[in-house]
């Protein structure tokens, strides 16, 4: 097993796939603060203070973090951040669940339809998305010869 | 690590660039502060109905006041703020001759509108001096029963407005973000 997941291309994939993922999830929020923002307060998590930044700034992370995931670029960095982006949402689907608060994910897209259901889902979802992010962050830089361009940009 | 550290940091930072660029020249871009929850359903309200009053739109003499259901506090800036209601308490206010406003522009009022609605398109509205905002409403009650509504779904024209008539010293006004679209899926009474 162990075999398996620290092989160079099971990695890769996961990577790419993770990458795609978060780049898809970030789309339709980029340019749409307002309502990701709305998204975000059906969670009755946050202070609203600091709503209306985290909806600005955190789809562009998703988005970065997308891209240098697919990249293979600042691979520990950025699936750190992935895997500290997947906690956080989880942490607030598990507390809307528990709290028994009737919301749509936002996770996403933006639609307000989706059910209670849907939430569970995407709680079973984050934990695979966590799972391969750790198996990104543990061995993606197993091999070092895989990208040696890379290396030498962030060793200044 | 400390090299990874400082990865988090640049990646983080760009990113932030990127949010506060985007939104800075988004024209449905957010103020970087939300203050107040301006979607926020007040619950226990949404359980009171009126029942034993009968609004007056336009008795701009009268003191009659309905029950306080629907009056909000009074903010620091001098002014009642504006909640947000359900569509059954929307309902319920209509029955009582509530005035409602349509936040739309002139052809999307047209083609339909909750019955005996008024039309002051935001756009519109907001570019009015002070004194001409007064002119247009002074010949409403001021304690009387507004309701404030667009299209519904994402639109916010109806919060906008339903801000700017409160300003003006209306002490009750409602924001029904369910807007035409749930009101006509209802079967409530439309125009024309």
């Amino acid at each position: 097993m162990k075999e398996f997941i620290s092989n160079k291309y099971v990695v890769i994939t996961l990577r790419v796939l993770l990458g795609l993922i978060f780049i898809y999830s970030s789309v339709g929020k980029l340019f749409n603060p307002a309502d990701f923002a709305k998204a975000i307060l059906r969670y009755d998590f946050l202070p609203i203070y600091f709503v209306n930044l985290l909806a600005i700034v955190l789809p562009w992370l998703e988005f970065v973090v997308g891209l240098l995931l697919i990249a293979g670029i600042y691979k520990k960095a950025s699936s750190l951040l992935a895997g500290a982006s997947l906690v956080m949402f989880l942490i607030a689907l598990i507390s809307a669940v528990a709290r028994g608060l009737d919301i749509s994910c936002g996770c996403f897209s933006l639609e307000e339809s989706s059910s209670k259901g849907d939430i569970i889902y995407r709680i079973v979802q984050d934990f695979f998305m966590l799972a391969a992010v750790i198996i990104v962050y543990k061995f993606g830089d197993a091999k070092k010869e895989e990208t040696p361009e890379v290396s030498t940009e962030i060793s200044n | 690590m400390a090299k990874i550290y400082k990865q988090i940091l640049i990646i983080i930072a760009i990113s932030a660039a990127l949010g506060l660029t985007a939104n800075a020249i988004n024209s449905d871009g957010v103020k970087l502060v939300l203050y107040k929850n301006i979607y926020a359903l007040d619950t226990a309200k949404q359980k009171k109905s009126i029942t034993d009053f009968v609004n007056d739109p336009f008795d701009t003499t009268s003191n009659k006041k309905h029950n306080n259901v629907l009056s909000g506090q009074m903010n620091k800036e001098g002014y009642i703020e504006p909640e947000n209601i359900t569509v059954e308490l929307a309902k319920n206010i209509f029955d009582r001759n509530a005035l409602f406003v349509d936040a739309r522009t002139k052809e999307e009022f047209d083609s339909l509108h909750v019955k005996g609605a008024i039309n002051l398109p935001y756009e519109e509205f907001r570019s009015k001096t002070y004194y001409q905002k007064i002119e247009t409403m002074k010949k409403y009650n001021k304690d009387g029963l507004i309701v404030v509504y667009c299209k519904g779904d994402k639109c916010e024209v109806s919060i906008d407005l339903a801000y700017e008539i409160a300003r003006l010293g209306f002490t009750s006004v409602s924001i029904y973000r369910g807007g035409i679209k749930e009101w006509k899926e209802k079967g409530f009474p439309t125009e024309p």
